[in-house]
């Protein structure tokens, strides 16, 4: 390092660090520059790519279907296939945490850009929390289409008495799983082939635990464990417990309890993300593999 | 005078589809060990096993968890669940498997322009590589059956009719690898989301086809549709030789050799058609230059 620096000459070095010892505004102010730079694109790409909507549509469509149909099946209350239409808008946000954002630094890296962001002058922080907010913006448009189309085809009802509880949930809910998509993006950069098995692996298994589309209590124990770890237990429960009264009593804990395991999720996988993001990319810089392809 | 030397022998077809059986059969072992080393060699074999059960029983433990709401499970519905749900291992790798490997040869591995220029034929390739995702997808499906069994799935009586599991799965296999490579060959001329094409056909397919609830429970135009599908009657066929029992409603009506003969002359259709679309395509996709294409997708 200071053998680079012993070939700067000195009025370059003090330009470099003039123009680069920012005061806090400035620092915040081009952080929050960058963060709506990577937003950008996830919100309006979609008008740019009619296909990208399609099937951040159909997927999700075509699977709430099929557990409607295998409700509808057993002659289930259908209470719960409004829980299940909520439950498919949830998991588009899931889904999105899996591959665009903890998969995302990798499928830059292989296709070129993470290039571009190491050479950019913003962190990889600023840029996680564009794609964080984009993704989130984006699909939350998708959420709604999916709980209207669920709702016309099958009549689903919701009963909200709390509006203001259910956005702080849906908020929390996704603020965490954001958060630990971002903590995820890290291990995945450091993955080679596997990554995409990874990816497959916290889907249905993930969904599973989360008890997305059963009450999480008929998993007993493991519910309760999963609860505490992932994101998507506890809003699900939440959320389920809000919009539709009469299932209530399925819900695993309070309301009250399931906000403050999300707010230290949000806590806890931010902190976590920042971490581990930042010595990935030290780590990677080092070796010189950051931006080596996976294949 | 005429002479045998390479010059001057007349050039064989340069397509898809070319060479004797025997290159045809050579081409398919190798790009079967090289579907077996990309699918199989990215973790330890203990790890590999582990992937390999914890998805396909998530997915089980997901749908059993669901019927678990109305109620007490019975043994029938979880039989019903369990044979279709393992049997749909099968049919979305061996659907998705062709596009998969014709589209990560061209822009992850970049190989596909090579595989031309080789004397080997694109069609036996993209078989054997579709085949060992099914064959993968395969042991995913016995192990949701075996688990399935200790769950208390009712055989049936006198044991698994392994004749008609033989025929069924071999009908159904040629079937849904023969979807599987003309979608690869239409998902080839595709800009965007080429690789989300075989996954939405396998999602409609897994809504149509029965496979986890009784074709009566679709609306009556999607039940038609359901009951034309060759993956149905294979389905159906497996839960047959399985269970022993029929499908309620429509499906149960047939008869067991209506249903093979349905099976058969569904696969020999499918059989006819798809190499001849599969070199159309690939033709089309060679002379407009797609196999050179990048999506970044």
């Amino acid at each position: 390092m200071s053998s680079i620096h012993a070939r700067i000459p000195a009025d370059l070095a003090a330009t470099i660090r003039k123009e680069t010892n920012w005061s806090l505004s400035h620092r915040l102010r081009h952080g929050a520059q960058s963060v709506l730079a990577r937003a950008y694109p996830r919100v309006f790409g979609m008008i740019r790519e009619p296909s990208w909507l399609f099937f951040d549509l159909v997927f999700p469509i075509l699977g709430m279907c099929s557990f409607v149909f295998l409700l509808r099946s057993r002659g289930v209350d259908d209470a719960w296939v409004s829980a299940t239409i909520l439950a498919s808008a949830l998991l588009t946000f899931w889904t999105s945490v899996i591959w665009m954002m903890a998969g995302q630094f990798r499928w830059e890296r292989d296709s070129g850009n993470l290039t571009l962001y190491i050479t950019a002058p913003v962190g990889l922080g600023p840029i996680t929390l564009g794609m964080a907010v984009g993704g989130a913006l984006g699909m939350a448009f998708r959420a709604v289409v999916i709980i209207t189309a669920g709702s016309l085809a099958f009549g689903a009802t919701y009963e909200i008495r709390e509006p203001a509880l259910l956005a702080l949930t849906l908020l929390l809910g996704v603020s965490a799983m954001y958060a630990l998509g971002a903590c995820l993006a890290a291990f995945f950069l450091i993955s080679g082939r596997e990554a995409d098995h990874l990816g497959d692996l916290l889907n249905e298994p993930m969904q599973l635990l989360g008890g997305v589309f059963a009450p999480i209590r008929s998993l007993g124990l493991v519910g309760m464990v999963a609860i505490g770890v992932l994101p998507l237990a506890p809003a699900a429960d939440a959320l389920r417990q809000i919009a539709i009264p009469q299932l209530a009593v399925s819900g695993l804990l309070p309301v009250n309890i399931e906000l403050l395991i999300l707010i230290v999720m949000v806590v806890v996988f931010s902190i976590g993300s920042r971490y581990a993001l930042r010595y990935i990319e030290r780590v990677g810089r080092a070796g010189g593999k950051l931006l080596t392809r996976a294949d | 005078m005429q002479t045998d030397s390479p010059y001057t022998r007349r050039p064989t077809s340069f397509g898809p589809l070319r060479g004797s059986a025997a290159d045809a059969v050579r081409s398919l072992v190798a790009s079967a060990r090289l579907a077996w080393a990309i699918e199989g060699n990215w973790a330890e074999p203990f790890y590999l096993a582990v992937y390999l059960v914890i998805r396909p029983l998530a997915f089980l433990g997901l749908f059993l968890a669901v019927l678990s709401i109305g109620g007490s499970l019975n043994p029938a519905s979880i039989g019903f669940v369990v044979v279709g749900q393992a049997v749909f291992q099968i049919v979305g790798a061996a659907l998705q498997g062709p596009t998969h490997a014709l589209l990560d040869d061209r822009e992850r591995y970049r190989t596909i322009r090579y595989i031309f220029a080789t004397p080997s034929s694109l069609l036996p390739v993209s078989v054997g590589r579709a085949l060992v995702k099914a064959a993968i997808a395969g042991i995913s499906a016995a192990i949701v059956i075996g688990v399935g069994a200790i769950l208390g799935m009712p055989l049936r009586s006198g044991g698994i009719d392994l004749i008609l599991l033989t025929v069924v799965m071999l009908l159904g296999l040629l079937s849904i690898v023969g979807i599987g490579i003309a979608l690869g060959a239409v998902c080839v001329q595709l800009r965007n989301d080429a690789w989300g094409y075989p996954q939405a056909v396998a999602g409609s397919v897994f809504l149509l086809c029965g496979a986890i609830f009784p074709l009566d429970t679709l609306p009556a135009p999607l039940q038609a549709l359901g009951a034309a599908l060759p993956i149905t009657w294979w389905i159906e066929g497996v839960r047959r030789a399985i269970l022993g029992t029929t499908s309620p409603g429509l499906l149960g009506t047939l008869a067991t050799g209506e249903l093979l003969l349905a099976l058969l002359v569904g696969t020999l259709v499918i059989l006819a058609v798809t190499p001849r679309l599969f070199k159309l395509g690939i033709d089309r996709a060679r002379d407009k230059g797609y196999l050179d294409r990048n999506t970044a997708s």
